[in-house]
């Protein structure tokens, strides 16, 4: 049987879902220790937004697609890495595409590719997304949207405040989620995946990689 | 002999949760020193706020510091270990894959409360540890660690007398509250004890590999509550198998849906 794109896009954007995301902050508690302050955590997301989710949400539409035309995902995972130049980056996103397959496998089983273990999120979010039935467009907002959520619930453990106000915040931010995906949900091929960077947020994933006392892994 | 084929192939995951400050880094150290000879062992640490448990266990020299890997969990241990697992499971499976096969896998929970327990997604045993200078009564206080864990240890029983608790007293009142399920009063400085230990640890793996083991799961709080608390007439209630039963006396724990 199945089921509309936009309950899934509720069953996989929720927190409770068990893929590992209470571990991750988005980059902003190196953010935080790099001097940035909590009240300019909607400006990171939208910065954000526009380089690396960009990139993510991009990565994951073109996998869809490629999934769906039974292409070969190693192209997109190699184009995903391209454009994500952090090593600890690439090694976290991988370790989120671990995550994403175990739901991937019990929640939609069937055979899948032996490589598919050293996938990134995007890529087997995108190979979820085909397999699931959920369209482009509300797997591009997935991407934006989660990683909206993953910031504000860890500016919540790292500097306690109102939880309301931190979700007006996200609110506020949908519109820019949206924006985002209907950049992205008509991509196809691995080179059409935007490139943008943002410098600041690879550089502080660096340090915060070899940073010992830390709550969230990335 | 014929061939066991539901035997696992994988090492034992074996967690220690408890309440924070039981000594549940010390006694995984003591458990490396006494069994890193003759077992291939792996360590996995939750540390809520630091790595301080990771380093204490590298710097113990116990076990090759490789061997040793924190996991962060987004200042959640409750949920790294049950309503979560994925962190954990990943690494479990890297340090497999990097070590080749193990046969032990321990996974340290970050020190929480009595109400944290691991969930069989995770671990194929568990231990729940307490010691005595958090005071006699808290054994009495039950909890799903307490009564259902697959081993209650009640930790350095060398205090006993310098905190004013009846170590022989609590490791009884622990065996009441599990309704005999294994109870080992420990002191790293009593050898005899970390025996105990140390021999627990190698009967469970034993049951494990023979595919004798069923993880069980303590379940994250009381499963049931009782309005009968005089002790008099006992009481039934059905579980989950929908056996129904009848105890002899009122348990030590309430739950919610009363």
């Amino acid at each position: 049987m199945s089921t509309t794109s936009s309950l899934l896009l509720a069953l996989l954007g929720d927190a409770r879902l068990p893929s590992g995301g209470h571990t991750q902050s988005a980059g902003l508690e190196p953010a935080l220790r790099a001097g940035t302050p909590s009240a300019q955590a909607p400006a990171y997301l939208r910065a954000r937004l526009r380089t690396v989710t960009r990139v993510e949400a991009g990565a994951a539409v073109v996998a869809r697609a490629v999934a769906a035309d039974d292409g070969d995902l190693a192209e997109v995972e190699a184009a995903w890495a391209a454009r994500t130049p952090s090593q600890a980056l690439r090694a976290n996103g991988r370790r989120l595409g671990r995550g994403y397959l175990r739901v991937l496998q019990t929640l939609w089983p069937g055979p899948v590719d032996t490589r598919a273990r050293t996938w990134s999120r995007p890529v087997v979010l995108g190979l979820l997304a085909h397999r699931a039935g959920m369209g482009p467009a509300d797997l591009a907002r997935l991407v934006g949207y989660d990683d909206v959520q993953t910031v504000t619930a860890a500016l919540l453990k790292l500097e306690p405040q109102d939880p309301l106000l931190i979700a007006a915040w996200v609110k506020d931010l949908l519109p820019d989620i949206d924006e985002m995906a209907t950049q992205v949900a008509h991509l196809h091929t691995t080179e059409q995946i935007p490139a943008q960077g943002a410098p600041l947020i690879e550089r502080w994933a660096e340090t915060h990689d070899t940073t010992t006392e830390r709550l969230f892994s990335a | 002999m014929p061939e066991n084929t539901t035997a696992p192939t994988r090492a034992m995951r074996l967690g220690v949760a408890g309440p924070v400050g039981t000594g549940k880094s010390s006694l995984i150290a003591t458990l490396c020193r006494a069994l890193s000879g003759e077992l291939r062992l792996g360590v996995i640490t939750n540390d809520i706020y630091t790595d301080e448990d990771a380093r204490y266990l590298k710097s113990a020299g116990v076990l090759d510091p490789e061997r040793i890997r924190p996991v962060e969990t987004g200042a959640c241990p409750h949920t790294a270990i049950r309503d979560d697992v994925t962190a954990n499971l990943l690494a479990a499976e890297d340090l497999e894959a990097d070590f080749g096969s193990l046969d032990l896998v321990i996974i340290e929970s970050g020190g929480d409360n009595l109400t944290a327990t691991f969930s069989p997604a995770l671990v194929d045993a568990q231990l729940f540890v307490l010691d005595v200078a958090g005071g006699g009564d808290v054994v009495r206080k039950g909890g799903p660690g307490i009564a259902r864990a697959d081993l209650l240890v009640i930790n350095k029983t060398d205090l006993g007398p310098y905190v004013g608790v009846d170590v022989e007293r609590m490791a009884r009142e622990g065996r009441e509250a599990r309704r005999g399920g294994s109870v080992v009063a420990l002191s790293r400085h009593d050898e005899e004890s970390i025996r105990m230990l140390t021999g627990w640890v190698r009967d469970t793996l034993a049951r494990y590999r023979a595919g004798d083991h069923t993880p069980v799961d303590p379940g994250p709080m009381a499963p049931h509550s009782h309005a009968d608390r005089d002790g008099k007439g006992g009481h039934t209630h059905t579980h989950a198998d929908s056996a129904t039963h009848t105890h002899d006396q009122a348990p030590a724990h309430a739950g919610p849906s009363a």
